[in-house]
């Protein structure tokens, strides 16, 4: 070789070897090994009788997981892919309302008392046994203050789900006793939402230990994830202990391996899926059902929906300070059209502040009709006309101008209500944002109309009326969740009260005048609510989605 | 003597990168909105302890200048601080995006290069020829055309509609790898992992070609216009008359020093490997650096963001360090 | 001088020699369109970009319907060719039933004004650094440079897209965010060719005769330098186009309501499957465009500055 070629091939070489050793070190939560690094249970050997089918099932989402921790979460993603993993002291069926699940059974003392007895022989992933000081210990880190302590200290954001809960007590080895408040009618739909941690490994390994190698009671263990939980990896765990002996089919799980992926644009979900890439994908927009229903390796189902969505007007500013206007921006809106065209009739119109579907929905409520002169006429009540002829409504000089926020996964229905607006003569806009990025602002009132949704999947009024349209009260789950600056003195007594009413009749009563009175002052625009729809490929058999966005994996069985 | 030279010219990038470090920090520092309350976006209810706490750890309340020497003496240390949102140390997060991107830069680099190098060289011989007018055309279109819309074109002829190539990702899901270093064809090839090499490749293919299209097009064009001027230097006109074969002037002579500007341009476009690489990581759903900037960004991650870019930054810088170095190399009548 | 009335006022003298300017002026234009008729390629590209221009401009005259304006009910609608679309939306409708042709029409306006506007900017600041830096040398010089430098160590995109990320979307933003970084080009080049120009004779001569800097810089220099930074400004206009239709592709550009070219290819990108003319078309539109600006800048360049010719 020449002297010049010589030169450049070390130089070369030089490159490459570097490259080579700057490679990140492995970590347990990079590597795709094909032992599991998890501590191995002593019997890792399947018991004898292995469930046919096995196999791998790929679900796309729609957005990552944020968080494996039960405790340090609020989204939907994360409990989807968490309540496979952990198991909590009951659960909830698609169909049949609540069941026991950790817990053996529970009674209430009396209003306030819940006393629970646990089931026996149930292992933690790690092949420890979950005992009542692992219950105790999952509820204490959620109601008391600074308990997670990574990556600073801070409380559970979980929290105000179960803000009754004042403290809980362990009473042998396997029952434990919750004291309350005061009386919590929704208290069973909402443990639901709550999973079990275990004590020993989270206080050995800190926080910090515990998300990068998950430990719980559920049908599948942790096995890897990517960074940002674009992708997480978990296997069959063969000494699940069955599962709630109510709900079929009990055992261990029918597939091996689960594989969570994200996909964030619904095309390439759907492609994915068509490709035979992933074997279920969830959230699949109206437009791209008939791509699916046509191929015959394809299921579609659809469940009803938990996410009502609208928007959240200002009430603090104007011009949406006025309830004519509010009102008006009701009227405005197609929602028939809407539902129609983008949602494929797969959604109904929103009649109140509550989905249809919630056991507490006033049904004396139904939907603001489609009426543009209705609303053109509130509006020109409250001021507003197009007095200079450009088209556009104005008031004192002003224009009727304002933007929508929203997150760019509503994008198609935020324009189209944005549109419905503009040919009333209302200058409207849409931005897109990033909710964690917004949402100070929002608490902070400084927006003016927010477009989203409130997830009401307990059926109960509870963990939804009191976070939207209770007026905002720091430090308390009042209002958490409220960012249209609504705050009725009667409606938050009613909330408060429907909370702690046990007699069913009198909470319909309370929650009943509850809606009514919001409905009336329409701090919001009430749009839809949509159905869930998902899809997969044939040979995956007992899957169902559920409302509440759990893909119940335990039950699923893939065939080849 | 070189040797120093290229010393110096090491240490010439150092002020470099401290300039891009403290550009990049006052950016940050005073774009509206406060970090703590991005940090609390995330979470649920957050009392009002917390937030002061929080004020505290990152020095939210100290004077600007002090924040910036905390800053600028973690950064020498290697401690690009700690992304608000996926709660992890910056550092982390991008040496894990890092292999992905680098990967697709390399591959976007291969397909250039194996397409530029050849078309440059014929169109130069056979100049006005039939290839050379089509190639030169191509390299026209391969520099108007935006990458996002290139890939998407791609994705719908290719993946959907002749179903040869995958929509998106780096790997097939349910294809388990073992990373060593990171890149999965490297990997691959390491562990004999026949279907995780075949997978990996089958997905470089679309993003390289969208990303190498434009550094292609411009790479062949200069190869064609300085072999064109080689060709007719005295030197190659001597060595023909001594009776050398075509193939040996053309290769040896000619090519040998029209490599050159070429090797400089090419140096001049890792800029756009790194910077297109944003786009085309969306597009593709490539789990890289530049995807994970643009969420970062989105999220307001201010200190995702500031590590990303110097890391960009110092990528770039390197790499016109080595292009230098490369081009005194192989030019020995240059001295740096 | 010659005699033809009005001269003996001062302002008849003035406007004398301005005529006569004018005069060759349109000389050299029409001498350039016939070199240009050499280049067919080159003059091809240049009228579609007359006829972008002239839709940019006229866009209100010749759209039938409204780009903001959505039909529900005429959703997704193919374009003219296919059985299902009509001439009523020649390039189809999006996934808010707005006419595609119409919202690319006015998207030329945004695409064009960035382009125009962020090469404009960037020539003026770079050119007048770049020959001052070039003339004085010096302290200004060094530090220009040093700034240059630094800048230079940002790949383009990353650093608009940083900056967007921080001002926000906007129309007056992106083009900050474009020239923020676009003048160091134009900088390098005038000061090079100031430099390389300065040691000329003619220069010497100027001096000589007592002319000051200033004068020598304007009258002599400049218009020696002008030639090539303007083609270099004809070739980045592509660029730069490129470049905020990738921004607003990401979401980091224009606002969304404002028709935008990349933005509607990312709106697109969702319906892929069942209209992949939403994200296809106005691709395409960009593609032509900066296709048609490149080529007509590579004739310039071929007329202008043959020394600069890529081609053999």
């Amino acid at each position: 070789m020449t002297r010049l070629n010589l030169r450049m091939f070390t130089i070369l070489m030089v490159l490459a070897v570097i490259m080579a050793a700057c490679g990140p070190a492995a970590t347990p939560t990079e590597s795709i090994p094909d032992e599991p690094e998890a501590p191995a249970p002593a019997d890792t050997q399947p018991v004898e009788a292995i469930p046919e089918g096995g196999g791998t099932v790929v679900i796309a989402m729609a957005a990552a997981p944020v968080s494996l921790d039960p405790a340090d979460h609020r989204s939907r993603e994360s409990e989807t892919v968490i309540r496979n993993m952990f198991d909590g002291l009951v659960t909830r069926d698609n169909t049949s309302g609540v069941h026991l699940q950790l817990a053996e059974s529970m009674d209430w003392v009396d209003e306030q008392t819940l006393e629970i007895k646990l089931r026996e022989g149930v292992k933690f992933h790690d092949g420890t046994e979950m005992t009542a000081d692992d219950v105790v210990f999952t509820f204490e880190r959620i109601i008391n203050d600074n308990q997670i302590e990574y990556p600073e200290p801070h409380t559970s954001p979980r929290k105000g789900l179960i803000a009754p809960l004042e403290s809980i007590e362990k009473t042998g080895d396997h029952s434990v006793v919750m004291h309350f408040s005061g009386p919590w009618p929704p208290a069973m739909q909402l443990l639901v939402h709550q999973q079990i941690v275990p004590k020993a490994y989270i206080e050995e390994v800190g926080t910090q230990g515990f998300i990068e190698q998950p430990i719980g009671t559920g049908p599948f263990k942790f096995v890897s994830a990517q960074p940002g939980y674009e992708e997480v990896v978990l296997e069959r765990f063969d000494d699940y202990y069955g599962g709630s002996p109510d709900l079929a089919p009990a055992g261990t799980a029918c597939v091996e391996k689960v594989v969570f992926r994200v996909i964030p644009e619904a095309s390439t979900r759907v492609s994915a899926l068509l490709a035979g890439e992933v074997d279920i994908i969830t959230a699949v927009p109206q437009d791209l059902i008939p791509n699916l229903e046509a191929n015959p390796d394809i299921q579609v189902t659809t469940a009803a929906g938990t996410q009502p969505k609208w928007i959240e007007l200002n009430v603090n500013q104007a011009p949406f300070d006025d309830v004519l206007v509010r009102l008006a921006m009701n009227y405005a809106v197609d929602k028939d059209l809407i539902i129609e065209q983008i949602y494929g009739g797969r959604a109904v119109a929103l009649p109140g502040p509550l989905s249809p579907f919630n056991n507490f929905a006033n049904t004396s409520l139904s939907p603001y009709p489609y009426d543009t002169t209705k609303a053109l006429d509130l509006l020109k009540q409250a001021g507003w006309e197009d007095t200079d002829g450009d088209g556009f409504l104005d008031k004192d000089g002003e224009t009727f101008a304002f933007t929508i926020d929203t997150i760019e996964s509503w994008r198609p229905l935020a324009e189209a209500v944005a549109d419905m607006y503009r040919a009333i003569g209302i200058d409207a806009n849409v931005r897109f944002w990033e909710y964690s990025v917004i949402k100070p602002q929002l608490q902070a009132g400084e927006r003016m109309a927010w477009l989203d949704d409130w997830g009401d999947s307990a059926f109960d009024p509870v963990g939804h009326f009191e976070a939207k349209w209770h007026g905002f009260v720091a430090d308390t789950p009042y209002g958490r969740g409220n960012f249209s600056g609504y705050n009725n003195e009667r409606v938050n007594e009613l909330t408060e009260m429907g909370e702690t009413t046990p007699d069913e009749t009198e909470r319909h009563t309370l929650y009943d005048e509850a809606q009514q009175l919001v409905y009336d002052e329409a701090p919001a625009v009430f749009l839809l609510l949509p159905e869930e729809v998902e899809a997969a490929s044939v040979n995956i058999s007992n899957w169902a989605p559920a409302s509440d966005s759990r893909q119940n994996m335990h039950d699923v069985c893939k065939s080849e | 003597m070189k040797a120093i030279k290229v010393l110096e010219r090491i240490l010439a990038t150092l002020p470099i990168m401290f300039g891009v470090a403290i550009i990049v920090f006052f950016f940050i520092r005073l774009t509206p909105g406060d970090p703590v309350d991005i940090m609390m976006g995330q979470g649920g209810a957050i009392s009002t302890g917390e937030i002061e706490q929080l004020r505290e750890e990152f020095h939210l309340n100290e004077p600007l200048h002090i924040q910036l020497w905390y800053f600028l003496r973690d950064a020498v240390q290697g401690d690009l601080g700690y992304s608000y949102v996926l709660k992890r140390p910056v550092v982390e997060l991008i040496a894990e995006r890092l292999p992905a991107t680098i990967e697709l830069a390399m591959g976007a680099l291969f397909f250039s290069l194996v397409i530029a190098v050849p078309i440059g060289i014929i169109s130069a011989v056979r100049q006005n020829s039939l290839l050379d007018r089509l190639s030169m055309s191509g390299a026209f279109l391969g520099i108007s055309m935006p990458g996002f819309w290139l890939g998407i074109v791609l994705i719908l002829v290719f993946s959907v509609y002749l179903h040869w190539l995958p929509v998106q990702g780096r790997i097939s899901v349910g294809i388990e790898l073992e990373e060593r270093t990171g890149f999965f064809v490297l990997d691959s090839l390491l562990s004999g992992n026949l279907e995780a090499l075949k997978s990996s490749l089958l997905h470089l293919v679309l993003p390289s070609i969208t990303l190498g299209a434009a550094v292609a097009a411009v790479t062949a064009r200069v190869l064609r216009s300085s072999m064109l001027e080689t060709l007719r230097s005295d030197y190659v006109t001597l060595a023909r008359s001594k009776g050398a074969s075509e193939w040996v002037v053309v290769m040896k002579h000619a090519l040998r020093n029209a490599l050159i500007p070429t090797i400089t341009v090419l140096g001049l476009q890792i800029g756009i490997l790194l910077g297109g690489n944003m786009v085309i990581e969306t597009v593709f759903g490539w789990p890289g650096l530049g995807r994970m900037v643009v969420k970062a960004i989105f999220d307001r991650d201010f200190p995702l963001i500031q590590g990303s870019v110097m890391i960009y930054a110092f990528i770039f810088v390197m790499a016109s360090l080595i292009v230098d170095i490369l081009y005194t190399y192989l030019n020995p009548k240059i001295s740096l | 001088m010659d005699t033809t009335s009005g001269t003996d006022t001062r302002i008849g003298r003035h406007a004398h020699v301005w005529r006569k300017k004018l005069n060759i002026w349109w000389r050299n234009f029409l001498e350039l369109l016939g070199e240009l008729r050499k280049h067919p390629l080159a003059m091809l590209g240049g009228f579609i970009i007359i006829l972008y221009l002239f839709a940019a401009i006229f866009a209100d005259q010749i759209t039938v319907h409204d780009p903001m304006a959505g039909n529900l009910r005429n959703r997704l609608i193919p374009p003219a060719w296919y059985s299902e679309g009509s001439w009523e939306y020649p390039l189809g409708t999006d996934a808010q039933g707005r006419d595609i042709l119409t919202r690319v029409i006015y998207g030329a306006r945004v695409s064009l004004a960035v382009g125009l506007i962020s090469v404009g900017i960037s020539v003026i600041i770079g050119l007048a650094l770049g020959t001052f830096a070039g003339y004085y040398r010096g302290r200004f010089d060094s530090v220009v440079s040093r700034l240059a430098d630094l800048l230079l160590a940002f790949p383009f995109l990353i650093f608009a897209i940083g900056m967007m990320a921080f001002l926000g979307p906007g129309f007056a933003n992106l083009i900050l965010a474009l020239t923020f970084k676009g003048w160091v080009e134009f900088f390098r080049l005038s000061r090079g060719e100031m430099l390389s120009e300065k040691t000329n004779e003619y220069v010497e001569a100027a001096k000589v005769t007592g002319h000051s800097h200033f004068s020598i810089m304007g009258k002599e220099i400049l218009p020696n330098i002008i030639q090539a930074v303007f083609v270099l400004a004809t070739l980045r206009i592509g660029y730069m186009i490129i470049m905020e239709a990738s921004l607003s592709f990401l979401g980091l550009g224009i606002p969304p309501h404002i028709p935008a070219w990349g933005s509607m290819v990312a709106a697109g990108r969702d319906y892929m499957l069942v209209a992949p003319w939403v994200s296809t078309v106005p691709g395409l539109a960009i593609v032509i465009l900066v296709l048609s600006i490149n080529l007509f800048g590579e004739g310039l360049r071929d007329i202008l500055d043959p020394r600069l010719k890529v081609e053999g």
